[in-house]
Formats: structure tokens, sequence, C-alpha cells
């Protein structure tokens, strides 16, 4: 029974207590609470999603001169030729590929032109009567395209590339029935021949051809190597590491003026590819490497041969030190191209190709990693006791170069044959002295601009999936900086992309990509840099664990007594009401 | 396209040979190999394998390359890199019997573990970054932790007190890092013939390994060619040295061991690299004075002194070199096949002994003091007996002199004193300016730079010891500054004795451009020598101590503030006059036992006499049971929740 009014000091002590504690909590909270710099999660998402709806095409300028045709209708050729495109690239969108525009125009005998202009009217434009009917493709065809560059020459590369072929109808009585198809070096190409008027369909068809095998797909196959395997580094460079191999110094030493080789030869390819890639040449000579597979003695052939089953175990990493370059810094791309010289005792040495064949080139790649090419001495007796020392020639030199190129080519996927055999005919390709010719070098402008996108967009969404499974995981300020970058030269590169800015494009997607990569790449990310909840938990428990209790239990008691007295106290009001 | 492509290559490739004649350098690319063995007094035998590779200077270094190594090549491109000196070492040099004043020991003894210096040619400002770079870069190259080199408390910038004098020197070295076939591969992978053939072709690794001592050393230094477009040539210098115990049978304990190469290394030479210049093995017998007096001139003689009473050579040597107190055999291996190996064996014949030349100084270094808070270290240069034979003293001022350098460095947690520098010589302690010339100190700066000390002594030549003290501090680190097995204790790397006026040479009156060997054997080189490592026990943390420190401090803390909350809430008034009614009722011992339990559960005892039936108690009490239970599963679930899930 209770005749006062129970008191509120402890309770107010207690529950002021444990609110303070209820109020340090967001505090505490924040406090334990690491640093994650903000990822554009959201526009990571939209690039990848935008690249896999929509894939990149860049606008290509088809043009097509008729010269020497009576009466065609400029408007129904081109209808034409649209269809055959489009019938040879299966209405499909891959990545890389051209958005085309075509315009044809028809130069009848007295040199009158009919035109039909594509929709988007490119500021060149063929003009009229200066491809003569009759005087055109005499002589040599490297003159020959140099006279179609000097016809379109003035054009203006504002938009797109400007591609064209030129189909000139000759009537001579006395030709044959012949049909000439070349594919220039730079972006032309002309077909040549007798009565081409009555072949109508034909000729439209391997126009259509030109365009999208040699102009569109640069001679590869679709099912050759893939964009994926662009043999560039992510920081946009490539170094190519030759080394002679003498497996057997003991036999022979042959030694190589690489410099040379390096100054003439390669450096004009390293400038062709200078939009794709930075490229830079080392050489090295390297002893005492024999090669790891077996090879046996061919009585018929009178050499030894190795098989292509051999070549998986062919490079003997174990005893080849082709060394990383020093010089290549982080994430450059080295190709490696071995020239081996076999010892006395496996000399001459021949590839064997499945069918039985031997290789002309003597030599093999590896995707991403390089090329070998076996090099067989001249004279395999050895003579003396006492090893010779010898220099490889020029002409053998220039030889391995050839070979070297056309691996380099494969490497990238192009084809080094020197024509082009379709159902249609065959199509004559000329070589480019600097290893790649201007409309190839476009195609592999247009797929590693492509490569680089789908790069950058797979890297920075793995980065966004591993940030977004690890929740406490330090993210600095750099990275979310980093991404932030790669994802302006994305968009920067896919709007170039759609103006037909190949070289622009391509240098801002190759900074996209390697922004991607050094942000995935970061050190704070590779290095333990999130501590985990047991450890917080560790700390923070021996204290708050106890204290919450007591404080906790302490209100509710008070609580309860207060209520307890309160009620008794009720009771004794009560009581003294009714009394 | 191929055959296309041919014709125009050939146009081009007789354009650039016209271009290339019109530039050309006709110098090339050159490898040499040595090997230099050598009996030692106390029944070793010392190997020294030398090669040397030199590049031309040319404008495309770390591009192009025949025999010299890319990797070194680009290395000295790419840190601009003047010279350098990278060093493996297992064993300590033992300078009283192997050794002490001739150049291959003042070259090749060198202190256990990693030592590295290098002199950068790039602005003053960038020589710490290039350094940092380059340690990185041979860390990767060697597979050793040289990168540990990178971080500022663990190399040091000498002026004068360490060989070359430049402003440009970083030195540092690694007294811990641990020698084995993993360093020696890639560093024989810079030679073109690894060990495939040569004379390298005799490391065979347990029997080098098994040795006393060996030490592999990289030297590069690049060399002006005077032009701006060829750039500088660059020579890299590779030697290992082994000490090795040839296996006896002799039963006389004062007879020399006899040992042939196979029996040193298990494995012959059965011919030579083919790609070096020259390929010698020597073989130097040293204070055979018999024979010192002797001319030499004619057949017989020279037969004689390759075969005769004293040993036997089991192959006649080429030719027979002859310096001041030692005698020098040449091999060619040229002649050697498969068939027939070069195995050069040497038998001894009658016990026969000898001496080594001394450097003028024994040093040796040792800490003093006990217990975990000071200590101090000391170096003691002893004089040796070779020391009045001697030729380098400086006579000034009528007096007879000494120079002698010491350099040392001191990680940043040997905090020391010096102003306790103390110098005795012979005992006698002496006041600092009398022997002390010149002294240069840098202090060490907390985690961030170790301290480093050079000193010039000048010695009266008649000293017989000379003894010097430093005092110390051990400082703490931070626990995540410890390295793992922290217990075993830290190293202060080798001091380093270096003597200026004396110069180690052998001159062997051959000529110069011969052996790479006997050239860098003429030139003088400074004879120094390095003392012991030493270990300093620090106090070593245990390493479970935070979260001790932790849950005791939070323990207390939470102790404290529950009681305090306990007593602001408590009603002292009540629990009194409770206790009143409660003593009056029972005994001493239940009131005792009431008055602990009320303590503990830190409530008062619940007045019995209170109008509450049993049956409202025991609700109350079911009711506490269940929430106890609650807030214990609660608990319990949070834990789960948090210890799981994340």
């Amino acid at each position: 029974m209770r005749s006062t009014k129970p008191g509120l000091k402890r309770l107010f002590i207690t529950s002021s207590v444990l609110f303070s504690f209820l109020l340090g909590v967001p505090f505490l909270w924040k406090s334990v609470e690491i640093y994650r710099s903000p990822l554009p999660f959201h526009d990571i998402d939209s690039l990848s999603d935008q690249l896999e709806s929509t894939p990149l095409r860049f606008p290509c300028n088809f043009h097509a001169v008729f010269v020497g045709f009576r009466s065609t209708d400029p408007d129904n050729l081109r209808s034409q030729i649209q269809d055959g495109i489009n019938q040879l690239t299966h209405q499909s969108s891959q990545c890389g590929s051209c958005d085309f525009s075509l315009s044809v125009t028809v130069q009848n005998r007295e040199d009158q032109c009919s035109d039909t202009l594509a929709h988007s009217s490119t500021t060149c434009s063929y003009r009229c009567g200066v491809i003569k009917r009759n005087g055109f493709g005499v002589g040599l065809d490297d003159t020959v395209d140099e006279s179609l560059n000097d016809v379109f020459s003035g054009c203006s590369e504002n938009s797109g590339k400007m591609y064209s072929v030129v189909v000139v109808n000759k009537e001579n009585a006395n030709g044959g029935d012949e049909v000439k198809a070349v594919v220039g070096k730079r972006r032309h190409a002309w077909i040549v021949g007798n009565g081409l008027e009555e072949r109508y369909g034909d000729i439209v068809a391997r126009v259509s051809e030109i365009f999208v095998q040699a102009f569109m797909n640069g001679g590869r196959e679709e099912d050759s190597i893939q964009g994926e395997f662009m043999p560039v580094g992510s920081d946009g460079k490539i170094v190519l590491s030759f080394s002679l191999l003498n497996s057997n110094p003991r036999d022979w030493v042959y030694d190589w003026d690489f410099q040379r080789i390096d100054e003439a030869l390669l450096a004009p390819v390293t400038k062709a590819l200078a939009p794709i890639a930075n490229i830079s040449v080392e050489s090295q000579v390297l002893y005492h490497t024999p090669k790891s597979s077996f090879s046996s003695w061919d009585k018929k052939l009178q050499s030894y041969i190795f098989r292509t089953s051999d070549l998986p175990f062919f490079v003997n990493s174990n005893e080849w030190h082709l060394d990383t370059s020093a010089g290549a810094s982080g994430r450059s791309k080295i190709l490696q191209f071995v020239v081996y010289i076999p010892s006395g005792k496996e000399c001459p040495l021949l590839l064997q190709l499945p069918n039985g064949e031997i290789s002309k080139t003597n030599g093999f790649i590896s995707p991403m990693w390089g090329g070998v090419i076996v090099w067989n001495p001249g004279n395999c007796d050895k003579d003396s006791e006492s090893p010779s020392r010898n220099t490889i020639s020029l002409q053998d030199l220039e030889q391995i170069v050839e070979i070297f190129l056309g691996q380099f080519r494969q490497l990238f996927g192009l084809k080094s044959e020197d024509n082009y055999t379709s159902g249609l005919g065959t199509y004559k390709i000329l070589p480019s002295e600097r290893g790649f010719t201007e409309w190839e070098l476009d195609v592999l402008s247009r797929k590693h601009t492509c490569f680089n996108l789908h790069s950058c967009s797979t890297t920075l969404g793995s980065l966004s999936r591993l940030v977004r499974s690890l929740p406490r995981m330090i993210i600095k300020d750099e990275i979310g900086e980093q991404v932030k970058y790669s994802l302006k030269a994305a968009k920067l590169a896919q709007s170039n992309a759609s103006l037909g800015g190949y070289s622009s494009s391509a240098s801002s997607s190759r900074e996209a990509r390697s922004l991607a990569e050094n942000a995935f790449f970061h050190p704070s990310i590779m290095s333990v840099s999130y501590f985990s909840y047991e450890h917080c938990f560790a700390v923070y428990s021996p204290f708050f664990l106890p204290v919450i209790g007591h404080v906790v239990l302490a209100a509710v008691r008070e609580w309860k007594r207060y209520k307890q007295e309160k009620a008794k106290y009720l009771t004794w009001l009560t009581r003294k009401k009714t009394t | 396209m191929a055959s296309l492509l041919r014709s125009l290559i050939l146009l081009l490739i007789v354009q650039s040979f016209l271009v290339a004649i019109a530039f050309g350098s006709n110098e090339v690319e050159e490898f040499s190999e040595a090997l230099l063995l050598k009996p030692l007094p106390d029944r070793k035998v010392l190997a020294h394998f030398h090669f040397e590779n030199r590049a031309p200077p040319s404008n495309s270094h770390g591009r192009h390359h025949h025999l010299f190594p890319k990797a070194i090549s680009q290395l000295v491109q790419k840190f601009r890199v003047k010279e350098m000196e990278l060093s493996f070492t297992q064993g300590r040099w033992n300078h009283e019997h192997w050794g002490g004043f001739d150049p291959l020991s003042s070259m090749n003894a060198k202190p256990v573990g990693v030592e590295l210096w290098a002199v950068f040619d790039v602005p003053q400002s960038q020589v710490d970054t290039s350094w940092k770079n380059l340690t990185h870069a041979l860390s990767g190259l060697f597979c050793a932790s040289i990168n540990f080199l990178e971080s500022s408390t663990s190399y040091a910038a000498p002026t004068w007190g360490f060989g070359p004098n430049s402003n440009k020197l970083r030195y540092g070295s690694l007294p811990r890092e641990a020698v084995c076939t993993e360093n020696l591969t890639p560093w024989l992978k810079l030679l073109p013939c690894r060990d495939k053939d040569g004379i390298s072709a005799l490391m065979n690794r347990p029997s080098v390994y098994r040795g006393f001592y060996h030490s592999q050393r990289l030297h590069l230094s690049t060399v002006e060619s005077g032009q701006e477009v060829l750039g500088s040539g660059i020579v890299l210098e590779q030697t290992l040295t082994v000490v090795l115990q040839p296996e006896t049978t002799s039963v006389e304990s004062n007879m020399q061991p006899s040992w042939s190469l196979s029996s040193l290394f298990g494995r012959k030479v059965v011919g030579r690299c083919v790609l070096t210049k020259s390929s010698n093995v020597y073989l130097q017998l040293e204070g055979l004075l018999g024979h010192e007096l002797k001319n030499v001139d004619t057949e017989i003689e020279a037969h004689e002194l390759w075969k005769n009473a004293e040993f036997e050579l089991s192959l006649k040597p080429e030719r027979v070199l002859r310096e001041s107190s030692s005698f020098l055999f040449i091999f060619d291996i040229d002649k050697s096949s498969d068939s027939e190996p070069f195995d050069i064996g040497l038998t001894w014949k009658l016990p026969s002994k000898w001496s080594c030349q001394q450097a003028p100084l024994h040093a040796s270094r040792f800490l003093m003091g006990s217990g975990n808070e000071r200590g101090a270290i000391a170096i003691l240069l002893k004089a040796t007996e070779s020391q009045e034979k001697l030729s380098g003293r400086d006579l000034t001022n009528g007096h007879c002199t000494i120079k002698a350098n010491i350099f040392q460095i001191f990680p940043w947690y040997i905090k020391v004193y010096y102003h306790t520098l103390q110098i005795f010589v012979d005992q006698q302690q002496t006041t600092d300016s009398e022997v002390l010339k010149k002294i240069n100190v840098s202090p060490s700066t907390d985690k961030v730079s170790s301290g480093m000390m050079e000193m010039m002594l000048e010695l009266p030549c008649e000293v017989k010891s000379v003894a010097i003290s430093i005092e110390y501090d051990k400082g703490f680190l931070h626990i995540d500054e410890y390295p793992p097995d922290a217990n075993q204790g830290f190293d202060i790397p080798s001091a380093l004795i270096s003597f200026p006026n004396h110069h180690a040479s052998l001159d062997f009156q051959e000529e110069l451009s011969k052996s790479p060997l006997l050239s860098s054997f003429k030139e003088n080189s400074l004879v120094r020598s390095y003392t012991e490592v030493l270990l300093v026990p620090l106090t070593t943390p245990d390493f479970s101590m935070p979260y001790n420190v932790i849950t005791i401090t939070c323990t207390i803390f939470a102790l404290y503030f529950g009681s305090l909350l306990n007593v602001l809430r408590r009603r002292i008034g009540e629990e009194e006059r409770f206790l009143k009614s409660q003593g009056k009722k029972t005994g001493g011992l239940k009131q005792l036992l009431s008055r602990i339990t009320a303590k503990i559960r830190g409530r008062p005892i619940e007045e019995q006499s209170s109008s509450e039936s049993p049956a409202a108690q025991s609700s109350v009490l079911s009711s506490k049971l269940i929430f106890k239970i609650i807030l214990v599963a609660g608990a319990a679930a949070a834990w789960q929740y948090f210890s799981t899930d994340k």
C-alpha cells in the first residue's frame, strides 16, 4: 500500500541512459562504415545493354561506277546491289560492321552520267567522264590503283570512308571473254571485261560481293579468328619480340642483322598499324634451345619431319628463355616471333601438313602468343669440327620477314593470299608494301574499336559485380574516377563511330578499355582491403554486450517497478476515495 | 601476295643496305669466360668463374641484341643506370686464410645476403624513384626479395665512405636473404651458353651450394662512346666465387689435399662455349717461395714448374706467368672434347704451407650490453701480421699512417647516440680529433629513413688494435612492421671497412687485351672488407595483444558502467528497512547469504511480507524466466545472423 506518488527520478536516469545509447548507435554505425566511392552502376549496365542490343556500326559509303553501259537505270542497279549486299550479310548486324549507304553512277558510251546518290549525300561525287572506257585498265595494276585514287581524291572523309568499285565495259571486238576483277591497295576495286552488259546480273552480284567480302569483312571468313583474339594489349601496345634460336650452337651458329630489317621492312608496317596499336620491335639471339618435340626421318624427302600434331609440344618453354620484355610496361601484349634453326641432328627439319604435303612456310602460329618459323641452313652437313659462324643472308631474311608478315596478318585474322576465289569468280588482291592495305586497316580499326568497347563493358561489368558482392570493400575515389572516365570515353567512341571517325573512335575506345582495366586492377582492390563483420564484432562486443545488458535490464526493471508502485498508489487512492 | 611482296622487299633491303653502310659500326658484342682456381692455405680450394659480356656503343640498346642479354640492356635503358653491382652471398669470407689484400678478395668478398648499389644518370630529384623501380625490376629478374630495398628505411646514399664518389649513388643490403639455386638460374640465363656448355657447365648445384662460401655477383657499367648518336656501351661482368673443400683421402694431416675439377664439382669441361672470344682456365699458386728466385726461361725449368717434387699438375699448362709472390698457370680448354674432357688436377707430394696477403687491419664487429632496452655496437680493428710489408702507407708530416674508411648503415629502430662514439687506440681512449679525420653522419628518422655513418680514421702504422664503440637504444616497432618470426631478432647490415690508400692489384705482365679476368686483376682495386652481420633481439610483443587489450579494457569499462548505473538507481532507504525486518527474523548466516544474492542480482530483496500471493510471485518469476530465455535466444540469433551471412 502506497500513499505517495512513485518517484520518477530513477526511471528518468535509466531511460535517459538507454536513449543516449540508442542515439549513439547511428553514430557508431557511421564510424565503422568504410569509404566506398559511388560507382555509376546504372551507366555500366546501360552501356553493356546498349552494346548488346544495338551493335556498333560504322557508316561506310559505297560507290559503284559503271562505265560504258548503254542503257541501265541507276536506281534499278542500286536496288539490285543493295539486295545483293543484304543477302550476303544475311541482315546480321555484327559488331564493327558497316552501316552502308550506296550510290551508283552509270556513265554511258557517250560519257554522260546518271547518278543515284545515297540519302546522306556525300560531298564527293564522281566527276563524269574522268574514267575513259577504253584507256582504263591498261598497264600495271598498281598504276591503275593510283589513277583511281586520283579520280576519287576529292572526297572528304567526314562521314565514314568511301569505297568504290568501278566496272568498265570495254566492248572490244577482239577481246576475249575474260573478266578481270582487282581489289586495290587503297579503297578501290575494279572489274574490267568485254560484254559485261550481257552478263549484267553476274556483274551486279560480283560488285556486291566485293563490297561485302573485301571492304566490309576484310577478306576474312566468318568462322576464322574472331574479334576476341585481337592481339593488342589493354594499354594499346604490342611488343614484337623476335628471337633467333640456335638449337645447338656446337653444330653451327647463325646470326642476323635484324636492325636493318627493322628499319627497312618493319618500320612501314608498324607505322601503318599505328592507329590500331603502338608497336615496338625487339630482337635477340638465343643459344642451346632445343625444341621439345621429336621429329622423324623421312627417307623419301631426305629430311626430318614434324607433324601438325607435334606443334603443341614444339615450343620448349623450359629452354627457350624468350623473356617477357622489361621494356614493355604493364599490360602490353608481347608477340613472340621465333626463328628456329635446327641442330645438325635434325637438319633439314620440315613441317608436314595433315594432308601429307610439306608446308611452304615451314612455320606455324599460336594465336595470342606469336609464331614460329623453322629455318633450315643451306647446307646441313657439318663440314668441320669447329662450329661455323654465319650470318643469315639478306635474301633468306627477306623470306623470313615475308613469312612473318603472313603470320602477323593471320594473328589479326587476315588472309595472305594474293587472290580470293568465290563461286562467282576470282579476285586479285593487290598487296601493300606496308603489309596491310588501307581497306584492311579500316576493317581492323572497326573490329578493334568494337572489341575494345566490348572488353571495356565486360571489365566494368565484372567490376560492378565484384563491388556489389563485397559490401565491405573499400573503393577509392580513384577507381570511381577511372570508371567515370572510362564510361565517358566509351560514349565518345560510340558517338565518333556513328559519325564515321575511325581513328578517333579507335583511340577513345582504347582509352576506355585501358581505363576500365586500370580500375579493375587497381592495387587497392587487389590487396586485402576490407575488414570483416567478425572483426567488428570482436572489437566492439566486449564493451557493448555487457553494458547494453545492464542498461536495458535496469530500464526494464525501473519501468516495471514504476508500474507496480503506481498501481499500488492508485489502489490506495481509490481506497481513500471510497473511504 | 607473298610473291608480290618479295620484289618490293628486295628493293627496300638494297636501299637500307646503303643506309647501313653509311651508318655502320664495326664493333660487335663480345663474350668471354674464365675460371680461376686457387688452393687456399686452409686446405680448401677457391674457384672463381668470370664472365664478361660487352655491348659496344649502339643506338639500338634494349632492342636488338646478339649475345648481350636483352633484359639487362633494357634495364639500363629504362632506369638510366650508370653503374650497378648486385651480389648474392652465402657464407662469410675468411679474411685470414683466404686473403684480404688481392683483387679477388677485395672485389668478391661480399656481405651475407644481397647487396645492391647503383649509380644513376638521372637528375638528382629522380634518383630515388629510379632506385625504387630498379629494385622491383631486379627482384623480378633474379627471383629475390630485392624489392624490400625499395623502402627508404632500408637504403642509404653514401657520399665518400663507400667506393665510388657520387651523389647519385644508392646502397642497400638485405642480410637475411637466403641465396640458392633460384637465384643462380636467372643469373645463368644472362649468359649466352647458360650452363649448357663451356666453363659454366661445371656449376653442379649440389657441389656449388655445399661449399663454405659462394658469392654470385653481377656488375654492370656503361662506357660512354663520346658520340651523341651512338649512346653508350655496356659492360656486364658476372662472377661466381665458391670456396670448396676437396675430399681428402690422405692420412697426413699437414698434407694439402689433392683435387681435380671432377672431384670438386662432379663434372668436367667438355669444351668451350662456342660463342666466347676467349675461354681460359687459370690456376694460381701463391707463396711458393722455393721457386720464386728461379728463372723460368728454359724449357726444362718451365717443366719443373708444373711437375716437381712438391706438387704435380695433371695437364701441361699453355703458359706460366709470374707475379712477385705467385704463379699463374694458364690452360686452354679449346682442345678438350667429348672424348677427352678437360679435367685439371693438382696433386701434392710434400706437405706445404703458405700464407695469404692480408689487409692492413682485420675488422670484426660485435654487440655489447644486455637487455631489451639498450646496447652498444663495437667495431674492432686488429693489426695483421702482414701489415709491415705493405706499401700503402701515407708518410705525411713524417708520420707513417694508415687510412681506414668505415661505412655503416643503422636501421631506424637502432637509435644510435652519435655523441657516445668512442675510439680506443691500443686500449687507450683517444680524443676524437687525434685519429678521426673526417666523419659524416646522417641520423635516422623514425620509420622514414635509416641512419648512416661514414668515418675516416688515420691511424699510426704501429697501431695494434683500434676499437670503436657507439651506444644505441632499441626502438619499438608498430605491430604490423614486425617481420614474420620477429623473435629471431633483427639484422644490422655489415659495416664496410675500406683502406683508401691501399690498392690491390696483380700484374702478370700479360698483354692486356688477352683476358678480361687478368685485366680486371691488373686494375687497382680498393682494399675493403666487410664485417659480420649483427643480430639484435628487439622486444617483440605478443601479437594477440591488441585483442587482449581491447577485451580487458572493455570488460573493466563495462563493469564500471554497470555498477555505476546500479548505484544510481539503488534505493538505500528501502533496503535498510528491509534488512532490519529481515534481521529480526533470520540468523546471521542467512542474512549474509541474502545480502550477497542481493548484491549479485543488483536489486533489493523483495519484501516477503508483501501482500503478493505465492501464485502471483511464481507467475512473475516465470515471466522473468521467459524474458531471459528470449534475450539469450535473441542474442544467439543475432550472432548467427551476423557471423554467417555476410
